[in-house]
């Protein structure tokens, strides 16, 4: 598998425009996972979008906690790091700003529904 | 550290002496003191979420969230591994994200693919039932509110 791959990476070396070889071969660049794991995390923020359109009573209240938190405290650690990492701040933030949305939307939810019931 | 006052003991003294004493260290403080170890406390929260989704209805479970968890997981594990220094913790955390993300997808895939409407309004009214449940004994604790 990784014998293809090689190979594949061969070609596409010779395609690269000189003026982004220093990108393409940089040591968190295309190549490497410290490129590829912060930019997949942007489906985590596409996945809760996509989210947006469940029900209220559909939605985990421990996961969108785990979400916001994570993504509240990672996006002042990418600040924080050395070097900075702006990509992984931004996913972050939205991570975050999709968590916290839906904790909100969750935590209405229970709240009509308390009123509700007490009526 | 030198053995001079323990010759009785192996060099250093035992496990439990030897560890109470790497955690009183200043390396290890200054560890609990990084990002190297707060970043992967905070990433936690995931997997522990998950693994308390486990028992409740599988109706909560979101699909496309979870498979986007289980691939981010996989990745960050190879990221634990790759970084330098190598992070054990977040390999951790992301090894058992993998796994509850993974329970959960099968409970998915069985309650909407595997199973019969019957079966799950039968499990809609066993997971309702309960809920009447804990709601009612919350009422009865706290009479007037």
């Amino acid at each position: 598998m990784s014998a293809v791959y090689r190979a594949a990476i061969k070609v596409a070396d010779r395609f690269v425009p000189a003026k982004l070889q220093p990108l393409w071969n940089h040591e968190a660049g295309p190549k490497t996972i410290f490129f590829w794991a912060p930019t997949f995390k942007w489906a985590l923020v596409i996945a809760g979008i996509a989210d947006l359109r469940r029900p209220a009573e559909r939605l985990s209240l421990t996961q969108s906690t785990a979400l916001a938190a994570t993504g509240l405290i990672w996006s002042r650690y990418s600040m924080v790091i050395i070097p900075k990492n702006w990509n992984l701040f931004s996913v972050n933030i939205f991570v975050a700003a999709t968590g916290l949305y839906q904790l909100a939307r969750i935590v209405n939810y229970r709240r009509e529904l308390e009123a509700r019931n007490k009526k | 550290s030198s053995s001079s006052g323990h010759s009785r003991m192996s060099a250093g003294g035992n496990l439990f002496t030897r560890g109470l004493r790497y955690l009183a260290s200043k390396e290890f403080r200054s560890y609990l003191c990084s990002t190297h170890f707060w970043g992967p406390v905070a990433n936690w929260g995931l997997p522990l979420a998950a693994l308390a989704d486990v028992k409740k209805n599988p109706e909560m479970i979101s699909g496309k969230m979870t498979t986007a968890l289980f691939f981010y997981s996989m990745a960050f594990m190879r990221f634990a591994w790759r970084v330098q220094p190598r992070n054990m913790l977040l390999f951790a955390c992301h090894f058992t994200n993998d796994t509850a993300q993974l329970v959960q997808l099968c409970r998915f895939t069985d309650y909407w693919y595997v199973k019969d409407e019957a079966q799950r309004q039968q499990l809609r009214r066993q997971y309702e039932d309960a809920a009447g449940e804990a709601a009612a004994e919350v009422a009865v604790a706290e009479p007037k509110k």
